[in-house]
């Protein structure tokens, strides 16, 4: 089963239907969805700024994370939930975008990044029961990080504008056999 | 459709505008950096609204979490009203017309309000509730405030993609039902 097929059976079912025949629903998904992007990129931004020791550096590390942490991960299942739902609403237009495909990837990457990083955290403080230590590779990765969100919230955008934006290399123009 | 001020057709028709609508990168570029700079304005001050409420960073003087964050946040509006005026230039008379984005324009400046009564009232005696805990009751309100206003926003700003009567995010050329006769 091809992943348009998928997406064609998704779109045909009941749900999808529901979601697409009240009208209010996916815009109001939609802001829980920009508002929760918000919440999550500030904490992470935080995060980072504090590594880079640019912000908070008045706390320990761990104070950071443990602030932050809450928001961070409720914020992520607040995007999973409402993200599916409007998966749901238009799956031909999100699978079939590579924008989508390619914000899915380093998503996956930026959770479990977070969550690795969130364990060394508190993993360094249990045993040492100091402070961790920010190191070289701590600030590039923090670097690389922000980079990576801010990569996830310019693919989420431009989920709408596929064809424009990867022309040739987007699934739905490739479908059509290249025809923009 | 309406006539609208004339000013409003000059900037439809200015260069801003022309070249917003003849290049199919810019609408997504903009768009996207619309976004993170409105993410980036929502974030940091939510952060300086959770401290004034006395939800977050209790430990901390207020001072302290809104300094590190303001040059941030004012860097992030900057950027998002100049995309916003890119925007705006792409199709002036439709937005101006909108009454998402109407409301929208308003809800910002009732927001600015807000953060100018706050800088030049309240703010002004922060040394004497720096590490008060609770905040003085004119810094939650203007910080519950600041927050209904900002969340009216981003959703007003969301709508306007709704209502506004043409679509720049779905190309009407593309065909997703690939392949079918």
């Amino acid at each position: 089963m091809s992943l348009l097929e998928i997406a064609k059976a998704i779109d045909s079912t009941s749900l999808s239907t529901s979601i697409k025949t009240i009208s209010w629903i996916v815009p109001l998904v939609q802001c829980f969805h920009i508002l929760m992007v918000g919440v999550v990129f500030v904490s992470i931004l935080m995060l980072s700024l504090r590594v880079l020791g640019r912000a908070r550096t008045d706390e320990p590390l761990a104070m950071t994370w443990s602030r932050f942490a809450p928001f961070l991960w409720g914020g992520i299942v607040v995007l999973i939930i409402t993200g599916v739902l409007l998966v749901i609403s238009e799956p031909v237009r999100e699978l079939m975008a590579l924008s989508f495909r390619l914000k899915m990837l380093l998503l996956a990457i930026g959770i479990v990044s977070a969550a690795v990083f969130g364990r060394r955290v508190r993993a360094e403080v249990a045993v040492a029961g100091s402070e961790p230590l920010v190191s070289g590779g701590m600030r590039m990765a923090s670097v690389a990080t922000l980079v990576l969100w801010v990569a996830i919230i310019i693919l989420g955008r431009t989920i709408a504008y596929d064809d424009s934006v990867w022309g040739s290399w987007s699934p739905a123009v490739l479908q059509r056999g290249g025809a923009l | 459709m309406r006539t609208p001020p004339s000013f409003i057709h000059a900037i439809e028709f200015s260069a801003f505008g022309e070249w917003m609508r003849s290049n199919v990168l810019a609408m997504p570029w903009v768009n996207a950096a619309h976004v993170l700079c409105v993410i980036l304005v929502f974030g940091t001050i939510l952060v300086v609204d959770l401290r004034l409420l006395g939800l977050l960073d209790r430990h901390r003087s207020v001072t302290r979490t809104a300094d590190e964050l303001l040059h941030l946040t004012w860097a992030a509006f900057a950027g998002a009203a100049i995309s916003g005026a890119l925007f705006f230039s792409a199709n002036a008379t439709t937005y101006w017309f909108n009454t998402a984005f109407r409301f929208k324009m308003l809800a910002i400046v009732l927001a600015g309000l807000n953060m100018a009564v706050f800088q030049f009232v309240t703010y002004r005696g922060v040394a004497r509730w720096d590490r008060n805990e609770p905040p003085p009751r004119a810094a939650q309100l203007a910080a519950g405030l600041s927050i209904l206003l900002w969340v009216t926003v981003l959703v007003l700003g969301r709508l306007i993609g709704f209502t506004k009567g043409f679509d720049v995010a779905v190309p009407d050329n593309i065909d997703f039902d690939f392949g079918a006769p």
